[in-house]
């Protein structure tokens, strides 16, 4: 199914024939699921479901926002950073709130214990604040995207270590149970977010005005320019939707944790960008939809999972899926018409 | 064994630290007691002098920023489980199956376990080893003893993954082992913090799990093979006042700030060495386990300050790199008044003990990896406990025997007698060209 094809059937899904027909990575999913079924008693079981979702709900939300960044044709280095990023500056700020109100919400030296409500809201738009930040920086100072969030990558990192002095926080609040935790009808609480999240961006990108200028933007800059798009504007809204993702995905990492650490979460930016280049997301920009993301991220995490059932190797596995994922890249281009491409 | 934290240190010790009292500044007679004992007695004499008061101010300052007061006085240190005595010379050899190099495990006697089948022979045990860093000799030290124990039961299946630094994926293979409904778990976790809940959801799944080396924060984990990180720290103390009675310049080349092994090691190291005004702190640094990291912290250093007398390293990668870092800057002997650096270092690589018998590097406090055999054993009678076989569970907390410090030449410090390179069979590693 090109992104042309999903942009026009906004009004309607398309049926579930013409999406099997035109998305190789379906076939790839389906083909991992049923080889786990047949080659391990554990595959299919709910205990390893739930493991398989919860791995995609928080790779899946990084690989979200970078996939509408990468649409407008640039990239997002500092998600991975955000995301702890986000929930240090929660915790850091709910405790001088506390400070000031004579309350003490840090307790047993580093378990915080404060309401959990302000801190996520707080969480969230710090990590909003970071996406206008880079957003702002590439759209209206013109630095180049990957050195502009290269140097956000680094310097959250660097923050997180500051703010922290390097000691771990407890997240022991029966909300952050609730998030990391809660399986609500065989379905974790935090693959509900994940896709409630996906869903919105589907419309938003598929069915808006404003969500089609991320594709006119990446398709061409000038052009879209030329046709009175103010494509500062989505520039900024595109790193802010990824550092909102980025935050969210903080939220559901740290909760499974019940910790947030300075130097979790490393390396997961190339994460991201890779389940979003195998979703068909180009590089280039103008390319890409929120649904493949989520097929690239079932792809990824479904793959990893077979093969940690199967008890291989970490080094066998990056292996293993790196060439996975040239295959399934090659397939949905061999499968895809010229024009989307 | 009951639990035993550092307030509650074993009152057998007590009586030794009247022995170990006596002025640590020049070489003492050494003690009859068996050195975990008297290791045990100075630890509780120096928490005891810098919980009264810290004379340095430099150090006091440190001390309380980074909070290691928290750490040390909830870090076990105790009896050996079952009355086990440690001397030098006990353990098995063979080669390791990852490393395949020869390797010489110290404590194969602690806890012993027959070779053959165990428990119920007609069943196979899967037992999931996990740990960071397949990349590392230490930590490849520690799976080679993890992966030789289990070899030597027919009936007992490991399934060995290297999480690569990733908690998260620690977690998640955790995870996955409680899908596949393995019968134990043995970790080597990284941080404190991340690595409690997956511990807790195994432990709620039935399934026993034993930590080596560092600790999670889980509470109901069944065991902790704990390592000797007080005496290593306090053993870097005590050869400082020894060799520089009590005054210097220093840096300090330190693993991450939250991990055990600084937390515990820098700590004890800080209470031997805070009542000494005269030490200077210069510069302290973060370098993660990392030997790059230390080699481009210490060259730092060295260009901005003349007059460093001392490097403290907590551990031997760190080590390596601040002397890699020193012998390029050609300021081995920079010391004030022509006298050499002194190096302390932790982890007892071969590479180190070839420093150290050269003369490169003063002292050592081994470390050792090769305690993997302990947690497969630990879990193994856990299982075995669980299903009834076993009328009792290894204790909670296995604490491994404190060990000696190795020196180039033989001498005694505070009753402590060191062993020199050539004394010590269990150095892990590679081996290095002398």
């Amino acid at each position: 199914m090109s992104d042309a094809a999903l942009k026009t059937s906004s009004a309607g899904f398309p049926s579930l024939v013409t999406v099997l027909r035109a998305e190789p990575l379906l076939w790839l999913i389906a083909a991992i699921i049923v080889t786990g079924a047949i080659t391990s008693e554990y595959y299919l079981t709910g205990q390893n479901i739930e493991n398989l979702l919860r791995s995609v709900s928080v790779f899946g939300l990084l690989a979200l926002g970078m996939t509408v960044v990468m649409l407008t044709g640039r990239i997002d280095l500092s998600v991975a950073a955000t995301m702890i990023f986000s929930i240090v500056v929660a915790v850091k700020v709910m405790v001088l709130l506390g400070d000031g109100l004579g309350l003490r919400w840090l307790v047993k030296g580093n378990t915080y214990a404060g309401p959990s409500m302000p801190f996520l809201a707080i969480a969230i738009v710090t990590g909003c604040a970071v996406g206008a930040l880079n957003g702002i920086g590439i759209a209206y100072f013109r630095i180049a995207p990957f050195i502009m969030t290269l140097v956000s990558l680094t310097a959250l990192r660097g923050f997180n270590y500051v703010l922290t002095d390097g000691h771990p926080y407890y997240l022991r609040s029966p909300v952050f149970a609730f998030v990391g935790d809660q399986v609500v009808l065989g379905i974790p609480f935090s693959t509900l977010v994940f896709l409630a999240v996906l869903v919105a961006l589907i419309l938003f990108v598929n069915g808006t005005v404003a969500g089609s200028r991320f594709y006119a933007i990446g398709g061409s800059e000038r052009a879209a320019l030329y046709a009175g798009v103010r494509t500062e504007r989505f520039v900024v809204l595109a790193y802010m939707i990824s550092g909102f993702c980025a935050a969210l995905a903080g939220i559901l990492f740290t909760a499974r944790l019940k910790s947030v650490d300075a130097p979790l979460a490393s390396g997961y930016e190339l994460t991201a960008i890779a389940i979003a280049v195998i979703g068909g997301t180009a590089l280039s920009g103008g390319v890409g939809s929120p649904w493949r993301t989520l097929l690239g991220s079932l792809v990824f995490a479904s793959g990893l999972n077979l093969l940690a059932i199967w008890g291989i190797g970490t080094w066998y596995q990056n292996l293993i899926v790196g060439t996975v994922l040239i295959a399934a890249v090659a397939l949905s281009r061999i499968g895809r018409p010229r024009a989307s491409s | 064994m009951p639990a035993v934290s550092r307030r509650q240190l074993l009152k057998s010790a007590a009586g030794l630290a009247c022995a170990a009292a006596l002025p640590g500044l020049a070489s003492t007679p050494a003690s009859a007691a068996p050195v975990h004992d008297l290791l045990n007695a100075l630890i509780k004499k120096y928490s005891d002098a810098a919980k009264a008061a810290m004379a340095n101010t430099d150090i006091k300052a440190l001390f309380e920023k980074d909070g290691f007061r928290d750490y040390l006085d909830v870090y076990p240190v105790g009896d050996l489980a079952g009355g086990f005595v440690w001397k030098p010379g006990m353990g098995a050899s063979f080669t390791g199956p990852y490393s395949k190099l020869q390797i010489k495990a110290p404590f194969t006697d602690y806890l012993p376990m027959n070779e053959g089948p165990v428990l119920d022979k007609a069943k196979t045990y899967r037992i999931g080893f996990v740990f960071h860093g397949f990349n590392h000799p230490w930590l490849i030290s520690l799976a080679d003893t993890a992966a030789w124990e289990a070899a030597r039961h027919p009936n007992v299946q490991l399934e060995v993954i290297d999480a690569e630094f990733d908690d998260n994926k620690m977690g998640q293979v955790i995870d996955t082992w409680i899908a596949k409904q393995f019968d134990g778990i043995v970790l080597w976790p990284s941080r404190e913090a991340p690595m409690g809940p997956p511990v807790d959801r195994a432990i709620a799944a039935g399934i026993p799990v034993v930590s080596l080396d560092r600790r999670t924060s889980s509470e109901v984990i069944s065991s902790e093979v704990l390592g000797n990180f007080y005496a290593n720290g306090l053993q870097q103390g005590l050869y400082l006042q020894h060799a520089a009675a009590g005054s210097g310049a220093m840096i300090c080349n330190r693993k991450d700030l939250g991990s055990t092994a600084d937390s515990i090691r820098t700590g004890s190291y800080l209470e031997v060495i805070g009542n000494s005004p005269d030490y200077k702190m210069l510069a302290n640094y973060h370098t993660n386990s990392q030997r790059t990291l230390a080699f481009k912290s210490t060259a730092d250093a060295l260009q901005a300050f003349k007059d460093i007398a001392i490097i403290f390293n907590t551990g031997g990668e760190e080590a390596m790199g601040a002397l890699d870092a020193v012998r390029e800057a050609g300021r081995l002997n920079s010391a004030p008044g022509g006298k050499k650096i002194i190096i302390l270092a932790n982890d007892d690589a071969r590479e180190v003990l070839k420093e150290i018998r050269t003369g490169n590097m003063d002292m050592v406090a081994p470390y050792t990896p090769l305690i993997g055999d302990i947690g497969i054993r630990a879990v193994i009678m856990h299982i075995g406990h669980k299903a009834g076989l076993l009328p009792e569970a290894p204790p909670k907390l296995i604490l491994t025997p404190n060990l000696p410090m190795i020196t180039r030449e033989k001498m005694t410090i505070e009753g402590i007698e060191t062993l020199t390179p050539d004394e010590w069979p269990y150095a892990y590693g590679p081996e290095v060209a002398s």
